[in-house]
């Protein structure tokens, strides 16, 4: 029993440690990883397991590592826990006590934080946390997409279909049509000099962009403080959206896997951009305010009304208040939502532009829950 | 004693909105500023400035707590984030007063940036520092 409290005395008093050395690395709580670590900078570290927080954004296993004559408390970064627990893997997968190896990189402030590439168990020497976020493979043969009675497609389920919701983004930041650049999924040019071709920005638009590259985009507020993924970038993350029709009173729902139980609502009655007298009439919002028709088989939506406090997509490419969307949504196929975009933006763009992008169809399965949150390193 | 005054008071004022700023991710001037100009006999040293982006230009008012200021010019240069205001307004006894501000964006990622520089108007100058809010 004695043992037991000085253990349990020790890990808290390790884990405080552990909580001061990390307090300064706080304020950047759950950047993109490069925002956070950095790429250049490789490390592979052994140890004992002390605690798992199994938590959003992202997962941290703390371990003790032997560094010299003292035992350092290190965290490891790792992927969120909706994710990890999508390949598999529990809070249970490692222990307190259980050794392991880990490679990554580490946190450029110099705590001892470091992004978990690799993770294997010194017992067994099997690797564990890995992710695959590959989208399952295709059919050999398109299924065509669901209908409804009068004969227009359905963009979610249907009553007698299957129920599911969109994912696995063919794009998660934005670019114009026709133009190639190196990114990485965070949006994170490979060659900063490309900034000027991913969109036809104004100059301070332009060096704004630059500015956040150059930062490693250590300053998106998704990430700092939990704003919404508005305009496009809801539709770029792999925890996906669902779309759910409500045909009698003409609105289609659109609620996010990526963001706090999220919604916006399309409005397909004919009505103007305007919110609710009296309430958010006058009131810029982070999904601004939307309304549909049909064109054939797509989804045609007007949206307005938008307010600057977020990035409209990953990479930060700036927005203002004059932010206008025209998106179209097409399922082509059971499987297949192509999403086109043509952004108006006066304020930051000197003409409009197009970009597009295709979602795959995730059946049969609830959209993911998740809740950002920050506050924590 | 006025001077140290608004010294006080508009210290107090930044001090205790940092931090609060609204989030701001578009054209890093537009949103309302507070601050300084010191030395400013004719206005007084604390200053409000309310800057907006059209898409085209920058407009705005400078308020030294009395009447508002239009801003007739003002330009941002993203090289160097360098700020130039130009504004016409008139002293207690009618004069007219032209300011010519000009300063650089500071700490640009954060809602509460701020503008760090020189105010002039006729013989007169000093440092100009405004912080979003």
């Amino acid at each position: 029993m004695r043992n037991a409290e000085m253990n349990l005395r020790s890990t808290a008093a390790m884990l405080a440690a552990a909580w001061f050395a990390l307090a300064p690395a706080m304020a950047f709580a759950h950047h993109p990883i490069h925002g956070k670590f950095d790429p250049g900078a490789d490390l592979t570290l052994s140890g004992v397991v002390t605690y798992v927080d199994w938590r959003n954004p992202h997962a941290h296993v703390f371990m003790n590592v032997g560094q010299g004559d003292e035992t350092l408390n290190w965290a490891v970064e790792l992927e969120s826990p909706i994710d990890l627990e999508a390949n598999g893997w529990t809070q249970a997968t490692v222990l307190p006590g259980d050794a392991i190896t880990v490679a990554g990189i580490v946190a450029r402030d110099g705590t001892r934080q470091i992004w978990g590439e690799s993770v294997v168990r010194s017992d067994s020497g099997s690797r564990v946390f890995d992710l695959s976020l590959e989208a399952p493979p295709t059919p050999l043969a398109p299924r065509p997409a669901p209908r409804w009675p009068d004969g227009q497609p359905a963009l979610g389920g249907t009553a007698d279909a299957i129920d599911g919701y969109w994912s696995y983004p063919s794009a998660t930041a934005l670019v114009e049509d026709g133009i190639d650049v190196a990114m990485n999924a965070d949006g994170l040019l490979e060659d900063l000099d490309d900034a000027g071709r991913v969109a036809p920005m104004q100059p301070w638009a332009l060096a704004l962009y630059r500015h956040r590259q150059e930062r490693s985009l250590r300053d998106d507020p998704m990430y700092l403080n939990c704003k919404p993924p508005g305009g496009p970038r809801q539709y770029m993350s792999h925890h996906g959206f669902q779309l759910i029709e409500d045909r009698e009173r003409e609105r289609v729902f659109l609620l996010l896997g990526s963001g706090n139980r999220n919604y916006r609502i399309i409005y397909l009655d004919g009505r103007e951009h305007v919110g609710q007298v009296g309430g958010d009439d006058d009131n810029p919002l982070y999904y601004g305010r939307s309304v549909g028709s049909w064109e054939g088989d797509a989804l045609v939506v007007d949206t307005r009304g938008f307010n600057e406090d977020f990035w409209f997509t990953s990479g930060g490419l700036p927005h203002t208040s004059r932010l206008r969307l025209i998106e179209r949504f097409t399922r082509t196929d059971l499987e297949t939502l192509v999403y086109e975009v043509t952004i108006e933006d006066p304020g930051a763009y000197t003409r409009s532009w197009t970009s597009s992008w295709t979602l795959r169809w995730v059946g049969g399965d609830d959209l993911p829950f998740h809740l950002c949150q920050h506050n924590r390193p | 004693m006025r001077i140290s005054t608004w010294r006080l008071v508009s210290a107090l004022l930044v001090l205790g909105t940092v931090g609060a700023a609204s989030a701001q991710e578009g054209h890093p001037l537009k949103g309302s500023w507070i601050g300084t100009w010191e030395s400013n006999e004719t206005h007084g040293e604390f200053v409000l400035v309310v800057l907006d982006w059209d898409g085209e230009q920058i407009s705005g008012i400078i308020n030294p707590g009395t009447d508002n200021i239009e801003i007739g010019a003002a330009t941002l240069d993203p090289a160097g984030w360098t700020v130039r205001i130009e504004a016409d307004g008139e002293d207690r006894d009618g004069n007219a007063v032209h300011y010519m501000i000009e300063g650089t964006i500071e700490d640009l990622e954060l809602p509460n940036r701020y503008i760090t520089g020189t105010w002039q108007h006729g013989s007169g100058g000093g440092d100009f520092e405004i912080r979003r809010q």
